[in-house]
C-alpha cells in the first residue's frame, strides 16, 4: 500500500494482574494501520480485541498494565506518553466509540453541552464556534434539525440516534484514527444498517482511519478493507477482507466461517461448530491458543506457539501448518466454504 | 513421537476449560480478609462477645454487689506510706483505707476514735495508732468565712495530715499504683465498674442480637412477600411500613411503658417493633429487581411454588445487602438502647447497661470521670467494630466487585 | 396436522399509570392480536427488533405474564385462564430456554440443585439415586461431564451455562420449548454448537420449538416457519425459505436486506434498503399500520386502517394493504 502508516503496533503485551494471577489478555500483537484504511478486528469475547484498543488509547484500568511493546502513532510511542500528554491525543487525534450507546453519554448534560465540551477541550475556540462545529457534525451523521437536538438530553434520543451523536462527538475534532469498539452490537439490525451506512459515507468524506472491533463477520465483510482475526490474545490471521473470506488460511478463521449460516444460500446448510470453549487466559495453553479446538492440530501445536507466517500478499496466518517443514499430509485440506 | 503427528481427540478434550474458582462465600471471605479495618472490627466483636458471655463468670464480683467502703475508687490510686510495710489510701471522703504496697485493698482499718467536730479519725493499724486529721482546710480559714471555689478544688493533700503514734508523717511520701482489687475502679455504691460493664455488654449485645434477628425474620419475609407479590399487596404492605416508621421511637417507648414496666423487655419490644422496617424496604427493593431476572422466570416456568422461589432464589441472591444491613442495624440498636437507658427509659437498677452506667456516672463527672469514660469507650468500640465490619462486608459482598 | 401449540389473538398490554390525582392509564401494547401455531417437531422462528414484543409473546404463552386477552391452546386444551395449580402439568410439557446464560442460572445454587429443582417440582424421579442418575445423563446429553454437577454456575463459560439451561428445560421431558434468544449472548463459535444441539434434540424427541431471536440468519437456519413481528404485531408469517427468498411485507424486506452477509463480494453487489428513523414508541404507536412511518410504500389508507393478516400463498400470510386484492 502506498499510503503512509498512521499507526504501528509492535509486540504489544497487556496483562491484568488479578488476585488469581496474571491474565495475559494481549500477547505480542503487531499490526499496522494506513491512512484512510478500515481495519476490522474480529474475535470472540476474551480474545483480547477490546483490550488491544484500550491499550492503544491507554484507557486500561487497574489492574491492567501494558507489559511490553510499542504503539507508534505518527512517529511517537504512545506507550511512553504521560497521562497528560495522552489526554491531548485522546479525543483529538484518536477517538473511540463504545459499545453501549445508552451509557456512553452523561444523562444529566445536554447533547450540545457534551459535544462542545469535547471540542473546546482540544481547540481554543469560543462556545459559539464550538456549537457551530457540533451542529455541523450532527448534520453530517444524519440527525435532523441539529440546532434543536443540541438542547436535548440523551434520554430524548433513541438508541440509534445516540450512537449517531456519539459518532458525531468522536469525529468532531477530526481525528486521524477512530476506534469503534462494537458500535453496532447493541443495536437492532435495521439501525445497525443505518450506522454502517453512515460510517461508510463518513469514511469516504473524511478519510479517517478506522479500527472496527466486532464479533460479527457480516459487519466485517460489509465495512472493512483489512481484517485481523484475534484469538486467545494473539493475532491468528491478517488479510484483506476479500482474501479472508475467499481463502481463509487459519484453522480458527475457517472454523469461524463454517459456524455462521449465510442467509443467502437457499439450501439448508449444516453448521460446523468449533468444539470446546475459548482458552482461559489465566492459564493459557503452552502452545497455540487454539490447539485444543483445532481439527488440524499436531503435537507441535501443544508445545510451541506458532509464528505469524506470510501466506500470501498481505496475508499472514499464525499456524504451524505453514511452517516450511510441514509434511504435505497434514497441510490444511482446503475445502470450499 | 513425531511433532507432526495429529493430536488425538482425548488430548484436545482432556483440558476442557473449567475454571476452578472460589464459591461465593469463599470469595467474600477472601476479600474481607484483605480489609484490615473490617478484620479489626471482626476480632473486636469476637472479643467483646467473648467477654460479655464469659467475662462475668470469672469476675469475683456480681453486678449488684455493693461495698460502700470502697465506693468511687479510681482504676489508678495514690497510696501513702505510713510504716515500712503499711500503706493507706486516702479516700476523698476523708477516710483511710488500708492497702497493700502493690495496690490491693485490705479494707477499712479499725476505727478507735472518730471526732467529727474536730475533724479527725483515729485508726488502729497493726497496733499503731494512726490519726487522720482532716481539719487543716478548716483551721486555715477564719470563722464564718465561706469555702471559696479555689479551696474546694485544691488538692486533697492540702487538707489533711496523718500522724502515726503521734508523729506526723510525710504525706507527700506517696506512690501511684494500679487498683488491683477493682481494675476499672468502683462506682458510687462501691460496685465493680468492670463487672458492670461486662454485664452491660450482655444487655447491649442482647438488644443488638434481638434487633438483627427480628430484622431477619420479620423484615426479610415481609419485604420478600411485598416485593414478590407487587401491585396492591405491595402497596398496602409498604404503607403499613410507612406508618410504623413515621411514629417516633420515643413515643412508642413511653406508650409501651404505660402497659409494661420499664426494663429490658420494653426496649426489646420497641426495637423489635421498629427495626425491621428498614430491612423490609431494602429486601422489597432487591426482590423487585431480582424477580424479573431470568433465573426466577425459569423457576416460575417450571412451576416452582412462590414460597420456594422467595426462599431458594430471591433471598439468597439478596443476601449481600441483607447481611450488610443487619450488621449496620446492630450498632444502631445498641445505640438506641444506650440512649433510652441514658435518658432513664431503659433497664432498671441494679441491672446495668452501658447507657445506665453512663447516666449514673454523670453526677460525679468532675470527680470520677473514669465512671463515664469506661462505658463510653465500650459503646464507642462496639459501634466502631460493627460499623467497620459492616463497611467491609458491604465491599466484600458487592457483586460489582466480583469478577 | 394439528397444532401442538396454538395462539389465537393473543394480547398482552402493560398498563402504565401516571399522575397522582388524575389517574391516567396508558397501555403499552407489547403483544397485540398475535395468532400462530406450532406443530410437533416443528420450529417456528419469531424475529423482530428489540421492543417488538417477541420475548413478551414467549413469556405470555408460558403464562409468566398474565395474558390480557386471546387464547393459548396447548394440545387442544385452552390453558389461558388456568390457575397456577392447573398449569403445573403443562409446565412439565412446555419449557423455556433463556437469553442470558449469566442471569438465567441462580448463582447460589449448584448445577445439580438447578437441574434437580426441575426434577423435584414435577416428581420426575422416584428416589435420590434416580435423581442423580438423571442429572448425570442430562449433563451428558448437553455435552457436559457428570462431575460438573457439584459446581457453581460461575465456574462455567457462557456456552456451558447455556447448556446447563437447556439441561434444566429438558429435565422434565417437555413436548414444547420456547427458546428466548438462546444464542444471542454467546460467542459466534459457540452459537453453532448450541444450535446444532437444539436441532439434534428436536430430531430425537420430536419436540416443537418457538425460536425467538433477532439474529435473522440463525433463525432462518433453524426454523421451518418464521413469523416477523413489528411493534407487537405479526406482520408476516410463512415458510422460512420462501420468506427469505421472497419477502413480501416491506418491513421484512428491509429487515432481511439489513443482515450483513459474511461474504464481501455479494455484500458489494447487494442493494440495501435502509429504513429511515427508529421504531416508534409502543406507548404511542402510529395509527393504522404501525410500520407506515418508516414504510416507503405508505399509502393514505395505511394511516386509517390497520391491515389484517391475509393468506397470499399456501401458509404464507402477510399484513399489508399492498396485497389486498
Amino acid at each position: 500500500m502506498g499510503k503512509e502508516k498512521i499507526l504501528e503496533v509492535k509486540g504489544l503485551e497487556t496483562s491484568f494482574f488479578t488476585h488469581l494471577g496474571e491474565v495475559q489478555s494481549v500477547r505480542s500483537v503487531s499490526f499496522d494501520i494506513h491512512k484512510g484504511e478500515v481495519v476490522g478486528i474480529v474475535g470472540e469475547s476474551g480474545s483480547g480485541k477490546s483490550i488491544t484498543c484500550m491499550s492503544i488509547m491507554k484507557l486500561l484500568q487497574h489492574p491492567g498494565k501494558i507489559k511490553h511493546g510499542e504503539v507508534i502513532f505518527k512517529g511517537e510511542d504512545l506507550v511512553k506518553k504521560s497521562p497528560k500528554e495522552m489526554r491531548k491525543i485522546q479525543g483529538d487525534e484518536i477517538s473511540m466509540i463504545f459499545q453501549d450507546p445508552m451509557t456512553a453519554l452523561n444523562p444529566v448534560y445536554t447533547i450540545g453541552n457534551q459535544m462542545t465540551e469535547v471540542i473546546r477541550a482540544h481547540k481554543k475556540i469560543s462556545q459559539k464556534e464550538a456549537e457551530k462545529i457540533a451542529i455541523k457534525m450532527l448534520e453530517a451523521v444524519g440527525i435532523p434539525s441539529p440546532e434543536q437536538r443540541l438542547k436535548n438530553y440523551p434520554h430524548e434520543f433513541s438508541g440509534g440516534m445516540r450512537q449517531r451523536a456519539i459518532i458525531a462527538m468522536a469525529l468532531s475534532c477530526e481525528p486521524e484514527l477512530l476506534i469503534a469498539d462494537e458500535p453496532t452490537t447493541a443495536l437492532d439490525v435495521t439501525i445497525q444498517a443505518q450506522i454502517l451506512d453512515l460510517l461508510k459515507g463518513l469514511r469516504e468524506k473524511l478519510d479517517t482511519s478506522i479500527i472496527f472491533i466486532t464479533h460479527d463477520l457480516g459487519v466485517i465483510a460489509e465495512l472493512c478493507d483489512k481484517v485481523i482475526v484475534m484469538y486467545g490474545g494473539m493475532v491468528m490471521e491478517e488479510a484483506s477482507v476479500v482474501d479472508l473470506f475467499k481463502e481463509p488460511k487459519n484453522p480458527y478463521t475457517i472454523g469461524l466461517l463454517k459456524s455462521v449460516p449465510n442467509p443467502e444460500t437457499l439450501t439448508k446448510q449444516t453448521l460446523v461448530p468449533i468444539a470446546g470453549s475459548p482458552p482461559d487466559m489465566l492459564n493459557p495453553p503452552k502452545g497455540c491458543a487454539f490447539c485444543n479446538r483445532c481439527e488440524y492440530a499436531v503435537q507441535k501445536c501443544l508445545v510451541e506457539v506458532p509464528k505469524l507466517y506470510d501466506v500470501g500478499k498481505d496475508h499472514k496466518s499464525r499456524c504451524h501448518l505453514y511452517h516450511p517443514d510441514t509434511p504435505n499430509e497434514v497441510k490444511i485440506k482446503r475445502e470450499v466454504i | 513421537m513425531n511433532q507432526w503427528t495429529p493430536i488425538s481427540s482425548e488430548e484436545t478434550q482432556g483440558n476442557q476449560p473449567t475454571r476452578k474458582s472460589l464459591t461465593y462465600w469463599q470469595d467474600v471471605w477472601r476479600r474481607l480478609r484483605q480489609n484490615v479495618m473490617a478484620m479489626t472490627g471482626l476480632v473486636m466483636i469476637l472479643i467483646i462477645s467473648g467477654l460479655a458471655i464469659f467475662g462475668p463468670m470469672f469476675s469475683p464480683y456480681s453486678y449488684s454487689e455493693q461495698n460502700l467502703q470502697l465506693a468511687n475508687i479510681a482504676p489508678q490510686i495514690e497510696i501513702t506510706k505510713i510504716t515500712d510495710k503499711d500503706y493507706v489510701f486516702v479516700h476523698n471522703e476523708y477516710r483511710l483505707v488500708s492497702v497493700t504496697a502493690d495496690g490491693k485493698f485490705i479494707g477499712a482499718p479499725e476505727v478507735v476514735d472518730e471526732n467529727k467536730i474536730n475533724r479527725y479519725i483515729t485508726y488502729n493499724i497493726d497496733g499503731k495508732e494512726v490519726k487522720f486529721d482532716y481539719s487543716l482546710a478548716m483551721s486555715n480559714r477564719k470563722k464564718g468565712q465561706k469555702v471559696t471555689e479555689e479551696e474546694e478544688n485544691a488538692d486533697m493533700k492540702t487538707k489533711y495530715d496523718i500522724f502515726v503514734d503521734g508523729e506526723k508523717i510525710d504525706k507527700y511520701d506517696t506512690k501511684i499504683v494500679l487498683n488491683k482489687t477493682n481494675i476499672m475502679g468502683t462506682d458510687t455504691l462501691g460496685r465493680d465498674v468492670w463487672t458492670r460493664v461486662l454485664y452491660g455488654a450482655r444487655i447491649s449485645l442482647t438488644v443488638g442480637l434481638v434487633a438483627s434477628v427480628v430484622n431477619l425474620c420479620v423484615g426479610v419475609v415481609y419485604g420478600g412477600i411485598a416485593g414478590y407479590e407487587g401491585g396492591k399487596v405491595d402497596n398496602i404492605m409498604m404503607r403499613i411500613v410507612d406508618i410504623i416508621s413515621s411514629v417516633p421511637l420515643l413515643l412508642i417507648v413511653i406508650l409501651l411503658m404505660v402497659i409494661i414496666e420499664p426494663g429490658l423487655k420494653t426496649i426489646i419490644i420497641t426495637i423489635g417493633m421498629v427495626y425491621w422496617v428498614g430491612m423490609a424496604r431494602l429486601v422489597r427493593g432487591q426482590v423487585l429487581s431480582l424477580k424479573e431476572q431470568e433465573f426466577v422466570l425459569a423457576a416460575r416456568a417450571l412451576g416452582v411454588t412462590k414460597s420456594k422461589i422467595i426462599i431458594k432464589h430471591l433471598i439468597p441472591n439478596a443476601i449481600g445487602p441483607i447481611v450488610v444491613s443487619m450488621m449496620m442495624s446492630i450498632p444502631s440498636a445498641i445505640f438506641t438502647e444506650a440512649f433510652l437507658s441514658f435518658i432513664g427509659l431503659g433497664v432498671s437498677a441494679p441491672e446495668a447497661s452501658w447507657g445506665t452506667l453512663a447516666n449514673d456516672a454523670l453526677g460525679g463527672i468532675r470527680s470520677y470521670p473514669y465512671q463515664l469514660i469506661i462505658p463510653s469507650i465500650a459503646i464507642a468500640l462496639t459501634m466502631f467494630a460493627f460499623n467497620f465490619l459492616g463497611d467491609g462486608l458491604r465491599d466484600a459482598l458487592d457483586p460489582r466487585l466480583r469478577k | 396436522m394439528a397444532y401442538l401449540l396454538e395462539v389465537q389473538n393473543l394480547k398482552k398490554y402493560f398498563t402504565k399509570t401516571s399522575g397522582l390525582i388524575k389517574r391516567e392509564e396508558k397501555h403499552i401494547k407489547a403483544v397485540d392480536n398475535v395468532s400462530f401455531g406450532v406443530r410437533k417437531g416443528e420450529t417456528l422462528g419469531l424475529v423482530g427488533e428489540s421492543g417488538c414484543g417477541k420475548s413478551t409473546t414467549g413469556r405470555t404463552i408460558l403464562k409468566l405474564y398474565k395474558p390480557t386477552s386471546g387464547k393459548i391452546i396447548f394440545d387442544g386444551v385452552d390453558i389461558t385462564n388456568f390457575s397456577e395449580k392447573q398449569m403445573l402439568p403443562y409446565r412439565k410439557k412446555m419449557q423455556m430456554i433463556f437469553q442470558d446464560p449469566y442471569a438465567s442460572l441462580n448463582s447460589r445454587m449448584t448445577i445439580s440443585d438447578i437441574i434437580g429443582e426441575a426434577i423435584d417440582t414435577h416428581n420426575v424421579a422416584s428416589s435420590k439415586s434416580e435423581k442423580s442418575d438423571m442429572i448425570a445423563s442430562l449433563l451428558q446429553r448437553v455435552g457436559l461431564m457428570k462431575d460438573h454437577a457439584s459446581r457453581y454456575p460461575h465456574e462455567f463459560s457462557g456456552g456451558q451455562r447455556q447448556r446447563i439451561g437447556i439441561a434444566r428445560a429438558l429435565a422434565v421431558n417437555p413436548e414444547f420449548i420456547i427458546c428466548d434468544e438462546p444464542i444471542s449472548a454467546l460467542d459466534v463459535s459457540i452459537q453453532a454448537q448450541v444450535v446444532n444441539m437444539l436441532e439434534e434434540i428436536q430430531q430425537e424427541t420430536g419436540m416443537g420449538y418457538l425460536f425467538i431471536a433477532h439474529d435473522l440468519s440463525m433463525v432462518k437456519h433453524i426454523s421451518n416457519r418464521i413469523g416477523v413481528m413489528y411493534l407487537g404485531q405479526l406482520v408476516e408469517i410463512g415458510n422460512s425459505d420462501k420468506l427469505y427468498s421472497n419477502p413480501t411485507h416491506p418491513y421484512t424486506k428491509a429487515l432481511l436486506s439489513a443482515i450483513p452477509i459474511p461474504d464481501p463480494e455479494s455484500e458489494k453487489s447487494k442493494s440495501r434498503i435502509i429504513l429511515q428513523g427508529d421504531v416508534p414508541s409502543p406507548l404511542n404507536p402510529p395509527s393504522g399500520c404501525h410500520f407506515r412511518t418508516r414504510c416507503q410504500y405508505c399509502m393514505e389508507r395505511c394511516s386509517i386502517e390497520e391491515p389484517k393478516l391475509k393468506t397470499i400463498d399456501g401458509d404464507h400470510q402477510v399484513a399489508c394493504h399492498l396485497f389486498d386484492k
